[in-house]
């Protein structure tokens, strides 16, 4: 993340150029809802370098998970982030049914599929609000909120939480979020009339020529500068890395959806690919309640056994999702890892926002849609004062040579 | 009832404070406050972001080792009479991240509840909480600011 700060300090020092205005944002500032720290070193009202601190949430969840029993270990999994926590806890559940070889039924996949696609709306629909309130216009902000609420209803439908629906276990489903006859109808309803008035939103917001004069032409990231910072998701094809997850995963092959993959690289791009995708999730919404298979939703014979290091890769809304551990002898959770998709494209974006003016950093920054949260995941341990604290990027790059 | 507390009544300024939870309570916070399906803004209880102008103080999530100090100056900074919501199971007695521990048996890394830290007058349970259930607690939050001299 900072490693370029850190390359470029160097060059710097070599040029004995001295970067002397920096503006700095955060931890709690009006601009951020979550707490992180910007630094711009700014150039006469341009963009020289940039800095971002997001070790402000750090709850030392990895730890958490060392020696319990893995079902229980799925409760904190669903809580590492409250916007995307279905895949957190889809994936926990991923690692181990494919490290002892779990058999799931393939009613509960297309169920497992239907949520994640439910929330990725509801997360498109999120950074939409936020990127309209940090360009300035409220009123698109509050129809993004509007049009959420009728995919956060069916996600309390189907899970009972409207924010935590915990529909996976290991093995299945859990059995409360079956779909039923009256519920499919009900999808497919709020499908047909949300796709309406999305598609209106959408074409007022792409027509708009003062909105998207705010959004054009900022924020190029090519790309080889994607695959370089590794930046996934909507962030990467949006740069016209066509790299999507969901393409090579099993659960994912009986549906039909295209992968949206734009070239130009800029902010508009960034929001134009999100907005063209939920489409698409619409598309294998449909397709996964009209085609739903029969059968059990559960596989209840499995028990928890030694197992190795194994890892299980996810698309999440924002990116490529790692999570991973091993099982000792007694089934319980050991070396927990978790790596998420905001912590590279927040390195790809603070590259982005080099060159351009001040005012549409912030806009850059948070047209990769950064959810922190669930990001850094490092610790340092004083041994005199039995005192632990966080490391920043700058100090792990420095220290490990992370990322380089 | 004084004038000045039917004239605070008419403009209740909250503030969201994030002090390190999962996000989902922050969302909730804003879909209330801010969303056009629950709208408190409608009851004249607006979002702000200056502590100065605050009266209600939200605080969602365990706090952090780095959020204690930003949150005990943002205490400090809003006038009195105020009144803080602790929302969420996280800021009502830690959630997991507290109670759901394996060998490290106990977590140093957060402060939970928020009440080791700050004050707090009403507690909204819930992960996360319905918005309903944060219109409530803001609610009940109100006598204290309207008793006040």
């Amino acid at each position: 993340m900072t490693s370029a700060m850190d390359q470029k300090s160097t060059q710097n020092k070599d040029a004995e150029k001295v970067i002397e205005k920096e503006l700095s944002f955060g931890p709690v500032h009006p601009a951020l809802i979550e707490p992180y720290r910007i630094r711009l070193f700014v150039n006469d009202e341009i963009v020289e370098d940039c800095e971002i601190n997001i070790n402000m949430a750090y709850r030392g969840i990895e730890k958490l998970f060392d020696g319990l029993p893995v079902e229980k270990a799925l409760l904190i999994a669903e809580r590492v982030c409250g916007i995307c926590s279905h895949v957190h806890a889809w994936n926990a559940v991923r690692v181990i049914e494919g490290g002892l070889g779990i058999h799931v039924p393939e009613r509960a996949d297309y169920i497992r599929v239907l949520t994640h696609e439910f929330q990725r709306i509801t997360s498109h629909l999120i950074f939409f609000g936020h990127a309209f309130e940090v360009v300035g216009h409220e009123t698109f902000a509050m129809r993004s909120f509007l049009l959420r609420e009728s995919f956060m209803d069916l996600l309390q439908y189907l899970g009972g939480n409207r924010v935590m629906p915990s529909v996976p276990i290991i093995g299945g489903i859990r059995p409360r979020a079956d779909l039923t006859e009256a519920l499919k109808k009900v999808i497919l309803e709020r499908c047909d009339q949300f796709e309406v008035k999305y598609a209106d939103y959408v074409r007022r917001a792409v027509e708009d020529p003062v909105v998207m004069s705010r959004l054009e032409g900022i924020g190029f990231m090519t790309k080889d500068e994607a695959i370089k910072w590794h930046a996934t998701g909507p962030t990467g094809r949006a740069s016209g890395w066509d790299y999507d997850l969901r393409k090579t995963m099993k659960e994912y092959k009986p549906f039909d959806f295209n992968v949206i993959v734009l070239p130009e690289g800029d902010t508009k791009t960034r929001v134009v690919a999100r907005a063209l995708e939920v489409l698409e999730c619409l598309k294998i919404i449909r397709q996964a309640v009209k085609n739903l298979p029969e059968g059990p939703v559960a596989n209840r014979d499995w028990t928890a056994k030694e197992m190795k290091y194994t890892e299980a890769y996810d698309e999440t809304y924002r990116g490529e999702l790692m999570h991973s551990y091993s099982l000792d002898q007694q089934g319980l959770v050991r070396n927990y890892k978790i790596r998420t998709p905001t912590i590279t494209n927040l390195a790809a974006m603070e590259q982005a926002c080099i060159g351009d003016h001040v005012t549409e950093a912030i806009l850059t920054i948070a047209s990769c849609d950064p959810c922190l949260t669930c990001c850094t995941r490092t610790e340092l341990v004083d041994n005199q004062t039995k005192r632990s604290r966080f490391m920043t990027e700058y100090e792990i790059v420095n220290k490990y040579g992370w990322r380089r | 009832m004084t004038l000045k507390s039917t004239s605070r009544k008419n403009a209740i300024h909250v503030m969201l404070f994030y002090s390190g939870g999962c996000n989902g309570c922050d969302i909730e916070v804003v879909n209330a406050l801010l969303s056009p399906r629950y709208d408190l803004e409608q009851y004249g209880i607006l979002l702000t972001w200056n502590p100065r102008e605050a009266d209600v103080l939200i605080v969602s999530g365990v706090v952090t080792w780095q959020m204690v100090e930003p949150l005990k100056k943002i205490y400090s900074l809003i006038p009195d009479p105020k009144a803080v919501l602790a929302v969420g199971a996280c800021a009502v007695n830690g959630n997991v991240y507290k109670n759901l521990v394996g060998d490290i048996g106990e977590n140093k890394e957060i402060w939970a509840p928020v009440e080791t830290v700050i004050p707090v007058d009403v507690k909204v349970p819930g992960c996360a909480p319905r918005p309903e259930d944060i219109i409530a607690g803001a609610v009940k939050g109100l006598p204290k600011l309207m008793g006040a001299p």
